[in-house]
């Protein structure tokens, strides 16, 4: 099978809809995951800000408290440094905590502990103890949250050796990732998306099904050009994409990653020789970004498939501003991906 | 090789002089080896502060944790981690405790409790907060021993451990060895509360000072609170005052912030001296005490020879140790486009092994 | 030497604590050393008498260098604590090993560099038109700043009428001229000016592909591009060699066994040089838009290399002697045929000169070495009547032919510098000079 078959028979992304499957949100796909591991395992547990009584401050854990009670669900006190460096302390025992952040950027202040503790601990300590932790946590603009409470680090987290980092588009990559990174021994970023979390799809509820990672999904197939996304750019590339073809004619193909680290280079550059253009597009800053590692990585691998130099966008290079109008025209939206998809085409006026 | 705590028999305090002797000794070899240039990195010494050391891991139950900063080669040998382990891993060999890959601030050894050997200042104390999470969860009756020096304690990861250790009543007890000076600024000088046990307060913690340098005295506090943390879930913070005689670490002298009349005076209260005396008054007769000296040589020759001897990490095995058995497969597709090297050194440099 | 700090390379004796005689005792401080971070006191490791300094105050010395020895009175030394020879090896030579060869390839890269522009294309366009044996310098890119793309490419790939290359015909060629590839034969070619790309039995029979070598798709691009880019014109003269022919035998008489006698055609890179000295835009280029006037002589001589075409250069060729030409230009063309010639030999030219008399070539038209303003083609002397002061005598007669880069050179100044050539070639002493 070639990269792109494989890709597509994974039936946690493009299957069609059947008995075992439920249309439900992404945040609903994210609690499935948790419930299941949880019921299946008794060393998976939860910790972070407003995960119990109050639900959930994105309402992600809701009921789990209910159902599992406190021990397993527990309310920390705001200090991420602290809360996540006890999860990898839990996690070098033998549990396998799922430490929520509120969002991506209060990760920050557990920088050291996410770096230099979890990822280090396999290496370092020459592979004599593990650390099987999961961080989730949200990343992505909109809402006018302001320049602290916008970001999207993940090249940070993605560019560390030792850490492993999935970012799921779809529903269904939610409850496959999430299950897979709670399974997984290594500490893995699980980086979810503020708007993605009410987006829809169909998700099929076995508790054995989980996404592998490592392998990203061609999520929509097309000839005259490759889009390389993850999280929520892979959702507006795919509305743009359609839009793009009713109205021009123009076949775009959309590349979802699911997996930052490890990175499916493979299913990318199979779809560029197809193409022989890219167009590389993340919600954070793309200067030392997710999309320049794909560029360098792309023109190595596809140098003689490429008919025109690849291209990024992401975030404009700002603190993300208040004002609404400054918020658009900075964030990578619908129509900023449409101008781009026509420009690496040679299509643009 | 720990003990009970209440009634120390001669015998068992003749083995803690043992183990004091041996960590001096191996702290002396330590620092000519490194001078040598056999030992690279950074290398902090303990000399000085074996009291503190042997007497809280000798008040420690078998099964308790134990976690420590960098100043850790001490903690090690009192642990149970031979010295032959000790010193390959600072050699840097495949048989060293971590296998050569981290070195004097990165020591080991799971099967005897002991989970390292950290090196960023106080960021062991959120893994050892988490480890009694994982112990109150299991229902286990353990506790762990949190290690950590004095300038640890202004650490923004002191404040968030400690509230968490005492908001969920976790059994954990923050020792603080305070030796007078983090790397070369005085406790008086760093700390706007020099009497750092009384920060326990803040937590509604119970806070104790000891003096780090009476061997008896440090496994009675010890002992006493680690039995608190274990059986009733009451973390705490045990301030040992001690003082180390060497710079903080080999390549520092020691002397830009310290007289040579301070480390003289503190030299002539020589914990080991005073346990020697201690023993001596226990009716331990000389015989014995020279040759426990003369075994803790031995012992710190024989780990030297074998690391000597001991072949280096395997270089085609790079990547071992990063992520787990079986990793290998899922950064297949992750090869093309890669880096120079990446593949020979990473991909097929024992990753996933 | 110890190392006293993680990053200490070599340490500098300050001050010696001790005396040669005192008794050390452990722990002693026995000496100041200056390190890359601070000083620091070293203390003594072992116990006994200082009997030799070995290294002196203000010495700067590497790390594991004896600086001391520490013995009992009678001269029996203490166990030295272990010296420092097995410090780590430096990490950066180890990484050199995995990495592999970063060497750039082909040493033939300088003749190649000094083309005109590069042609803009993309990879994949690259790709498939040297799939096809499309030539890129025939096709107009329709991407950025006139880029040739893939659609491009496959649009000149459907049409089948594309002739191949031709390139302009300059005024007064002679028909006989052909365009000199050394001794290769011509590409194959069918109807449409492209190379069959498999293997099949066509109305010619079978074919049989071959691959180019490096240096021949380097011609080829070279002289296609000269071709397209220099507008040549050719200016033909005969050469009466009969004075040059006396004169060599002469000299060649006189000439030691074993020694070299300058040939015609070293003959003809001492007059060219001399008369390009005194007509410098035929020693210049034109190159993007402007004159370019080189100070230096340069003469390539072509040589037939290993199925190919190579021009090594005979340098400052104004200023050598007849001589001092023909050991330069036997000694390159030893080096070509044994491929031991270097890049630097086989660049800086400012004009080229191509010989073919050899073969029993009478005249032809050669292209153009780009970015030079001319090349002359010289044919074979040969024994012929001539008409002079109105009867016929016989004389030893060269045609030569001079093609020049309309863009930078025109025909009246081109006629002059050629029939200068002529002139110092009929009156030989005059390369002497």
């Amino acid at each position: 099978m070639t990269a792109a078959t494989e890709a597509k028979a994974d039936p946690s992304v493009t299957g069609p809809a059947t008995a075992g499957t439920e249309l439900m949100t992404y945040r609903e796909a994210l609690r499935l995951a948790m419930r299941q591991e949880m019921q299946r395992d008794p060393s998976v547990f939860v910790m972070g800000e407003e995960v119990g009584v109050f639900d959930g401050s994105y309402k992600v854990t809701a009921g789990l408290l209910d159902e599992f009670g406190p021990d397993r669900v527990r309310d920390t006190p705001i200090s991420e440094e602290g809360f996540v460096g006890a999860g990898v302390g839990a996690a070098m025992l033998g549990e396998r905590p799922i430490v929520e952040i509120m969002t991506l950027n209060f990760l920050l202040v557990a920088m050291d502990q996410v770096v230099n503790h979890a990822a280090k601990i396999g290496a370092m300590f020459g592979g004599e103890v593990r650390c099987p932790l999961v961080i989730r946590t949200p990343n992505g603009a909109g809402n006018q949250l302001t320049a602290q409470h916008s970001q999207s680090f993940d090249a940070w987290f993605a560019g560390t050796p030792g850490l492993k980092v999935v970012s799921p588009a779809s529903p269904a990559d939610a409850k496959g990732l999430l299950k897979a990174a709670i399974r997984d021994d290594d500490p893995v970023l699980v980086i979810e998306n503020l708007p993605i979390y009410k987006e829809k799809g169909e998700v099929d509820v076995d508790p054995e099904l989980v996404t592998p990672i490592g392998l990203a999904a061609v999520a929509r197939e097309g000839s005259d050009l490759t889009l390389v996304t993850h999280s929520f750019a892979t959702v507006r590339a795919l509305k743009v994409a359609d839009q793009l073809e009713a109205e021009k004619g123009v076949s775009v193909e959309v590349v979802d990653l699911r997996s930052l680290r490890p990175l499916d280079v493979e299913t990318v550059a199979a779809s560029v020789a197809k193409t022989n253009r890219a167009l590389c597009i993340e919600e954070g800053w793309p200067t030392y970004g997710v999309t320049a590692e794909l560029a360098a990585r792309i023109q190595l691998a596809c140098f003689d498939d490429l008919d025109a130099p690849v291209e990024r966008l992401g975030m404009a290079e700002v603190p993300l501003p208040y004002a609404k109008e400054l918020e658009l025209a900075a964030m990578p939206t619908e129509e900023r991906i449409a101008a781009a998809i026509l420009r690496t085409l040679d299509l643009a006026p | 090789m720990s003990t009970t705590l209440t009634a120390a028999p001669p015998t068992g305090l003749l083995d803690l002089y043992g183990e004091m002797v041996l960590i001096r000794r191996f702290e002396e070899a330590a620092e000519r080896q490194y001078k040598a240039a056999r030992i690279g990195g950074y290398c902090h010494l303990s000399s000085g502060q074996e009291a503190a050391t042997v007497g809280t891991v000798a008040a420690m139950q078998p099964d308790d944790l134990l976690v420590t900063g960098y100043r850790c080669h001490g903690f090690a040998l009192a642990r149970g981690v031979s010295p032959e382990a000790v010193m390959a891993e600072l050699f840097g060999r495949r048989d060293g405790c971590a296998h050569g890959r981290g070195g004097s601030m990165h020591l080991l050894d799971v099967s005897r409790g002991y989970y390292g050997g950290w090196g960023i200042v106080g960021g062991q104390l959120p893994i050892a907060t988490g480890m009694a999470l994982s112990l109150v969860r299991r229902g286990a009756p353990q506790a762990v021993l949190c290690e950590l020096g004095d300038g640890a304690v202004n650490m923004g990861a002191w404040h968030e451990s400690l509230n968490l250790a005492a908001v969920w009543n976790l059994p954990v007890v923050f020792l603080v060895i305070n030796n007078q000076y983090g790397m070369g600024t005085s406790v008086e000088r760093a700390s706007a509360e020099p009497d750092l046990f009384k920060r326990a307060g803040a937590y509604r913690m119970t806070g104790e000072r000891v003096d780090g340098d009476d061997l008896e005295a440090v496994i009675e506090s010890a002992g006493r609170l680690l039995a608190a943390a274990r059986e009733e879930r009451k973390p705490a913070v045990l301030e040992a005052i001690t003082y180390r005689h060497r710079g903080h670490s080999v390549a520092d002298a020691g002397l830009a912030y310290r007289t040579r009349e301070e480390i003289e005076e503190r030299k002539l209260a020589d914990p080991i001296e005073r346990t020697k005396a201690l023993l001596r008054e226990r009716g331990v007769g000389d015989e014995q005490l020279v040759a426990a000296d003369a075994e803790a040589e031995a012992a710190v020759e024989r780990s030297i020879a074998f690391a000597e001897s001991d072949p280096a990490p395997d270089v085609d095995r790079l990547a071992a140790g990063m992520y787990a058995p079986g990793s290998g497969g899922q950064f297949e597709r992750m090869m093309p486009g890669s880096p120079l090297g990446e593949r020979e050194l990473v991909f097929s440099g024992g990753l996933g092994e | 030497m110890p190392r006293l700090s993680d990053s200490m390379e070599e340490g500098t004796i300050l001050t010696w604590l001790k005396q040669v005689g005192e008794e050390v005792a452990v722990g002693d401080e026995l000496v100041e050393i200056e390190t890359d971070k601070a000083n620091m006191a070293y203390e003594a490791d072992v116990a006994g008498t200082l009997t030799e300094i070995l290294a002196q105050e203000g010495e700067t010395l590497e790390i594991g260098a004896p600086i001391a020895v520490v013995g009992d009175a009678n001269g029996a030394q203490a166990p030295r604590a272990p010296a420092a020879e097995d410090a780590p090896p430096s990490a950066a030579a180890d990484l050199k090993a995995p990495i592999g060869d970063l060497k750039s390839a082909a040493p033939e890269g300088a003749a190649a560099s000094e083309a005109g522009e590069r042609i803009k294309a993309s990879p994949v366009a690259r790709r498939l038109a040297k799939e096809h044996g499309i030539d890129l310098a025939t096709l107009t890119g329709s991407g950025p700043g006139g880029r040739i793309v893939k659609k491009d490419v496959k649009a000149a790939g459907k049409d089948a009428t594309v002739p191949a290359a031709t390139a302009p015909q300059a005024a007064g060629l002679p028909p006989s001229t052909q365009q000199v590839e050394g001794g290769r034969p011509a590409a194959t070619a069918d109807a449409t000016g492209r190379t069959p790309s498999a293997a099949t039995e066509t109305a010619k029979g079978e074919t049989q592909v071959e691959g180019l070598s490096k240096l021949q798709e380097v011609i080829a691009r070279r002289m296609a591009e000269s071709k397209a880019t220099a507008p040549h014109f050719y200016l033909e003269a005969t050469v009466d060699m009969s004075a040059a022919v006396a004169g060599r035998a002469r000299l060649k008489a006189a000439t030691p066994e074993g020694e070299v006698v300058p040939s015609f055609n070293d003959m003809v890179v001492k007059a060219c040089a001399l008369a390009l000295k005194e007509f410098p835009r035929a020693n210049g280029a034109y190159r993007d838009g402007r004159f370019e006037l080189y100070s230096r002589v340069n003469v390539g001589v072509a040589v037939a290399a290993q199925d190919a075409l190579v021009v090594p250069t005979v340098f400052d060729a104004d200023k050598k002697g007849l001589s001092q030409i023909a050991q330069d230009a036997r000694a390159v063309a030893a080096k070509v045929r044994d491929g031991s010639i270097t890049p630097p030999e086989l660049s800086g030219g400012t004009f080229t000169v191509s010989n073919l008399g050899m073969f029993g070539i009478r005249n032809f038209g050669a292209v153009i070495n780009p970015p030079q303003a001319a090349i002359l083609a010289v044919g074979a002397i040969e024994e012929r009547p001539v008409a002079r002061d109105g009867s016929l005598a016989i004389a030893q007669l060269m045609d030569v032919t001079l093609a020049c880069d309309h863009r930078i050179l025109y025909g009246a100044d081109a006629a002059e510098f050629l029939a200068r050539i002529r002139a110092l070639l009929e009156e030989p002493l005059s390369l002497a000079l």
